[in-house]
């Protein structure tokens, strides 16, 4: 029922593009189960990506505190994949699964500015424009 | 003897065979190549904010784990916050400190005074122009604490995903800058009490660990200082564009002592003094 108002609430004041709204579902489905773990949402969004292209999210993550980064493609992304920076660029992580939920795990040294990419590696068709919603959680 | 030669000849001919090059290996399917590594140039030039700013509730955990043991549920002010003004910045960011100071109260706050906070960022909200539906979602909330038809722990995520997934996602006629501002409205909150805690508890690190963020400050700043630009002078943002900048100064020390702590927690009352 909650779930379901601010679903509706957000489809009706940020309507989505066609290609982004079953990514944008399933995020939304995954972020409210992980409040049954002790998961916490900083923030989702998403965006439409084509065959090898990226979205950078810079992100400040707290030192001991566990970060969970989600994706999830609609029908068109067969790949998505996410890659972990830190500040100097140097690569700290990316998620090993061929599918278009990747998830990755992190917990920081440091308190630090971070770099997440997310990658339309493989669309369908390798033409299609992929809707890819992503959401960084905390716990 | 005869046989005895014959076996030894079979031996060595099946020794011989032994030595022979190893059967090639079926060629492994080829597994498709993952994204190549980009470069800080390319990460830095392309990064977007909208997932660089810690939420309210992050910072409160973050000041528990650093073993803080002050809530800062019992450091939020009752405040009056004025939002039938011109200035649309100065809304903005008094509808980013309504929805820090609900944000952090929603387990605990009485209902009268989380249903108050709740009805300053509708009415924020509704002078920014976010459309007619986030007050809706906001008044069907207050409806439900009223008659405690809500549990408080499914309050904190609807809370939570009002503020890092509905807010930023709306398109407010006062324009892109509103969203920044409501989120330099919660960090400036979250921050003040966060750094009131540490100066109370006495703790010399955990400035370091809860404080350090310079981009942060940066990213505000820019708001600030160049898309504020052009427009009337103000003393809320003169004082907003001070205090980003010193915090920036700040937070960009390696580490930061506890007089640091003490200036973040000076620096951030001189603002929300003005609002």
């Amino acid at each position: 029922m909650i779930s379901s108002l601010l679903f509706a609430a957000l489809a009706l004041v940020s309507p989505a593009l066609a290609d982004e709204a079953s990514a944008e579902t399933c995020l939304k489905t995954k972020i409210w189960e992980g409040y049954n773990s002790g998961w916490a949402v900083r923030t989702a969004t998403n965006a439409t990506l084509g065959q090898g292209e990226h979205r950078i999210y810079l992100v400040t993550l707290y030192a001991g505190t566990e970060y969970k980064i989600m994706v999830c493609g609609d029908d068109s992304a067969v790949n998505a994949d996410i890659v972990l920076y830190d500040s100097l660029g140097n690569e700290i992580g990316r998620d090993s699964t061929q599918d278009r939920d990747p998830v990755l795990l992190y917990k920081s040294g440091a308190t630090d500015t971070f770099y997440i990419a997310v990658h339309a590696t493989a669309t369908k068709d390798g033409t299609a424009k992929a809707g890819l919603a992503t959401a960084v959680t905390y716990k | 003897m005869l046989s005895s030669l014959l076996f030894v000849a079979l031996s060595n001919l099946s020794a011989c065979s032994e030595d022979s090059p190893a059967p090639v290996e079926p060629p492994r399917p080829v597994e498709p190549a993952g994204p190549a590594k980009l470069d800080l140039a390319a990460l830095a030039s392309a990064a977007e904010n909208v997932a660089l700013v810690p939420s309210p509730a992050e910072m409160q955990k973050a000041l528990e784990r650093a073993g803080i043991a002050t809530g800062l549920s019992g450091l939020v002010a009752d405040r009056t916050l004025k939002m039938d003004i011109e200035n649309k910045d100065v809304i903005a960011v008094r509808t980013g400190v309504a929805m820090a100071d609900a944000l952090l109260t929603v387990k605990d706050a009485p209902p009268g005074k989380l249903t108050a906070r709740l009805t300053l960022v509708k009415t924020g909200m509704t002078a920014l122009g976010g459309g007619a539906d986030i007050g809706a979602t906001i008044d069907d909330i207050n409806a439900r604490i009223t008659n405690n038809s809500v549990s408080r722990e499914d309050l904190v995520k609807e809370l939570d995903e009002i503020h890092g997934a509905i807010i930023p996602e709306i398109k407010f006629e006062a324009g892109e800058r509103a969203v920044p501002l409501i989120q330099a409205g919660s960090w400036l909150e979250g921050s003040n009490l966060v750094s009131g805690a540490i100066v109370a508890a006495n703790n010399e690190t955990a400035g370091t660990e809860l404080l350090r963020q310079p981009q942060v400050a940066d990213y505000f700043l820019k708001y600030v200082a160049v898309e504020g630009a052009g427009k009337a002078p103000d003393a809320v943002l003169a004082q907003l564009q001070t205090t980003l900048t010193r915090l920036k100064e700040i937070s960009s020390k390696p580490t930061l002592t506890l007089d640091d702590v003490k200036e973040v927690k000076a620096q951030t009352d001189a603002v929300l003094a003005l609002l």
